[in-house]
């Protein structure tokens, strides 16, 4: 418990550190970072609304965050999550516009096929990654591109909308996730992650399978000779890390846009993926930095309403927590001796 | 017709070579990281701050070079970042990049907004742009062929005159040897007496260097302006050149070329009406075949120089395992 609450506090230091940098920064863009701050807070919490609002950009961030989870638990860097997101959200569009079911059926079918177009998408990364120890850092950052460019053309060249923007047809009502409120679009995409994140973090704690996964991220040989097949390992938990990314873009499709356009939930993977960092890969904790991110974001929008700040500055106050958190390396190091079993040795 | 056909090519060689100029910058850069044992994915944002404070320094000063010199020193602050994390506090190298590489993006998004008013793009405002080097008598000597090697940009030059001089500094010269070993057999630099932390922070801080050239030579070179995000992945392929290349300048050129050869390529396909959007995937689709079709091939080599080197170890005879070893 001690250490529980040692962890947390270091991240709340950090998080204050940056803040701190944050604030300089603001300064020199030439705001008031107290302002700055107000503004995010009111626009993140203000009304209940806001709030909603705020859950509802929560709800991508924390299931990205959940795939990033199971990538960095097996000692994988999923940083493709983004790439997974698009391919998902438009998967899920398509079955939602080109597929008539009947109600239900249709959001799980929509659903499925977006999982199975995440985790089809990680699949060659993961197999290299797996079988000839290719750096999947580079490879899933590649695909990304690739994937954004790719969802682009289906959009534009293959699908279009008669007469729309750069989108798709509107999918059918039948697929749609339900909302929970009348007054927010805040729909059951929440629950969920919410669900995800308890899931993944049960099977983590009580499953042979999770332990398996944990042992092949923190200690590959150990596993190796506790008989874990580390290759195969690998390769799934990739797969499932993208399959989860790709639920998170078929949650956005049918839950908030009905549709799937250019330019669709971007820098939700990035989000994600710091999000589940900042939680040193616990999926419990990455609700909690997610809701944190959800607020910024939120709050950011109406940053660009109210003062002469872009909203890109929260991505700057994120980066700099990211930082500062890799940084207290030093102060740890001197209380616990042995906390280096760190996966990732923030 | 003969002549038209000649003339394409040689047009599409010199575009080659103007595209392959900056992916060759921030991959040589990354050289120095490489072989010191860094796995450096903060290329792309500090090429992208190089970019954004060149286009700010020549709008201040009125002078391409004064602006090449602020692009260059503030991609050297984010490898003095990088490096103060990395190196001395040990902290991960993905993380910190990742987080440097959204710091860049943000903060030039925001940096931008603050200072022009605007999103999107920076053009105008009195960029001065880097003149074009005309190299007098390349007419006479090559004729029609005489844009291969002149009327580029000079970080053209820079870069592909790099090359050699990185073979030269990692074969001949001190701190080459002391790069090389610190990044092969950290123990043995060690034992030799030669500072871990400072040679990797010199190496961190020559990549800082070229990849705030490459980042100038994006929003100086051929087009002068900045654009959100105009690094565009170049940076992410650079990595994925280094990691095949095992840093070696004359692999990385090699890659180099081809990934410049995509892009000019890619670029000419869109003026025939090919879908953009497919056309722009054509790089990054390169990057990921060279990298899974070259670690596919690196698999046998890295069993038989094992074999090589546990033979040599134990000093067993020669003859007790003949012709097992040396797939290619």
């Amino acid at each position: 418990m001690k250490d529980h609450l040692r962890a947390v506090s270091g991240q709340v230091i950090a998080i204050g550190v940056a803040l701190l940098m944050g604030a300089i920064i603001i300064l020199m863009v030439g705001e008031s970072p107290l302002r700055v701050f107000m503004t995010l807070l009111r626009g993140a919490f203000g009304d209940q609304e806001k709030i909603a609002g705020t859950l509802l950009q929560t709800t991508p961030i924390l299931i990205c965050g959940v795939a990033a989870c199971i990538g960095l638990r097996g000692g994988m860097f999923n940083v493709g999550i983004e790439g997974q997101l698009f391919l998902g959200g438009f998967a899920a569009a398509w079955v939602g516009f080109a597929m008539p079911l009947p109600a239900g059926i249709h959001t799980l079918a929509a659903l499925a096929l977006a999982v199975v177009a995440g985790a089809a998408w990680v699949a060659i990364p993961a197999y290299f990654r797996a079988r000839y120890n290719t750096n999947e850092v580079v490879s899933t950052i590649l695909s990304n591109y690739v994937a954004v460019l790719l969802t682009s053309y289906f959009t534009i060249f293959l699908f279009k909308r008669p007469g729309g923007w750069s989108e798709t047809p509107p999918i059918l009502a039948t697929s749609y996730l339900p909302e929970i409120f009348t007054f927010s679009r805040l729909n059951w995409g929440l629950v969920i992650g919410l669900v995800l994140a308890v899931g993944a973090a049960l099977v983590f704690r009580y499953t042979k399978w999770g332990y398996g996964v944990t042992m092949v991220g923190s200690a590959p040989k150990f596993a190796e000779y506790g008989g874990v097949n580390v290759k195969r390992q690998g390769f799934l938990v990739l797969l499932l890390s993208g399959a989860v990314g790709g639920l998170a873009g078929g949650v956005e499709t049918l839950g908030v846009h009905h549709r799937f356009m250019e330019g669709f939930a971007p820098g939700f993977g990035f989000d994600g993926l710091i999000a589940a960092l900042l939680a040193n890969g616990s999926p419990v904790a990455t609700i909690f930095t997610a809701l944190f991110f959800g607020a910024l974001r939120n709050g950011s929008l109406l940053l660009e309403v109210d003062t002469s700040a872009s909203r890109e500055i929260i991505t700057v106050i994120q980066a700099l927590i990211i930082l500062s958190v890799s940084a207290q390396v030093l102060v740890r190091k001197r209380g616990d001796s042995q906390a280096g079993e760190r996966r990732w040795k923030f | 017709m003969e002549i038209l056909d000649k003339l394409i090519n040689v047009a599409l060689i010199a575009a080659t070579l103007r595209t392959t100029a900056p992916i060759l910058l921030v991959a040589l850069g990354g050289s120095f990281t490489t072989k010191a044992g860094i796995f450096n994915i903060g290329l792309e944002g500090q090429m992208l701050v190089g970019a954004f404070f060149a286009v700010l320094g020549s709008i201040w000063t009125g002078s391409a070079l004064a602006g090449v010199a602020c692009g260059v020193a503030a991609a050297l602050v984010f490898a003095l970042i990088f490096a103060v994390l990395v190196v001395s506090f040990k902290a991960n190298e993905v993380v910190v990049g990742l987080a440097l590489n959204i710091l860049a993006g943000g903060m030039t998004i925001s940096l931008m907004k603050a200072i022009f008013g605007t999103r999107g793009s920076i053009v105008g405002h009195g960029i001065v742009g880097l003149p074009k080097v005309q190299l007098p008598g390349a007419r006479d000597l090559l004729g029609s062929w005489a844009p291969l090697i002149s009327g580029f940009t000079p970080l053209v030059y820079v870069a592909f005159i790099a090359v050699p001089l990185l073979v030269v500094c990692y074969n001949r010269t001190r701190l080459g040897l002391y790069i090389r070993v610190v990044g092969e057999k950290p123990e043995a630099a060690e034992a030799l007496g030669i500072s871990i932390t400072r040679v990797r922070y010199i190496a961190s801080l020559l990549c800082g260097l070229l990849a705030g050239l490459a980042g100038a030579h994006l929003s100086l070179g051929y087009i002068t302006m900045f654009t959100e995000n105009m690094s565009s992945g170049r940076g992410f392929m650079a990595v994925a050149i280094l990691i095949f290349s095992n840093g070696d300048p004359l692999k990385v050129l090699a890659g180099c070329l081809l990934f410049g050869f995509a892009d000019a390529f890619s670029l000419r396909l869109q003026t025939f009406g090919y879908p953009s959007y497919l056309v722009l995937t054509v790089p990054y689709v390169v990057a990921l075949i060279a990298l899974f079709a070259l670690s596919y091939r690196a698999r046998p080599r890295v069993i038989a120089e094992t074999l090589e080197s546990m033979r040599k170890l134990l000093s067993v005879d020669k003859n007790t395992e003949p012709g097992r070893k040396n797939p290619q």
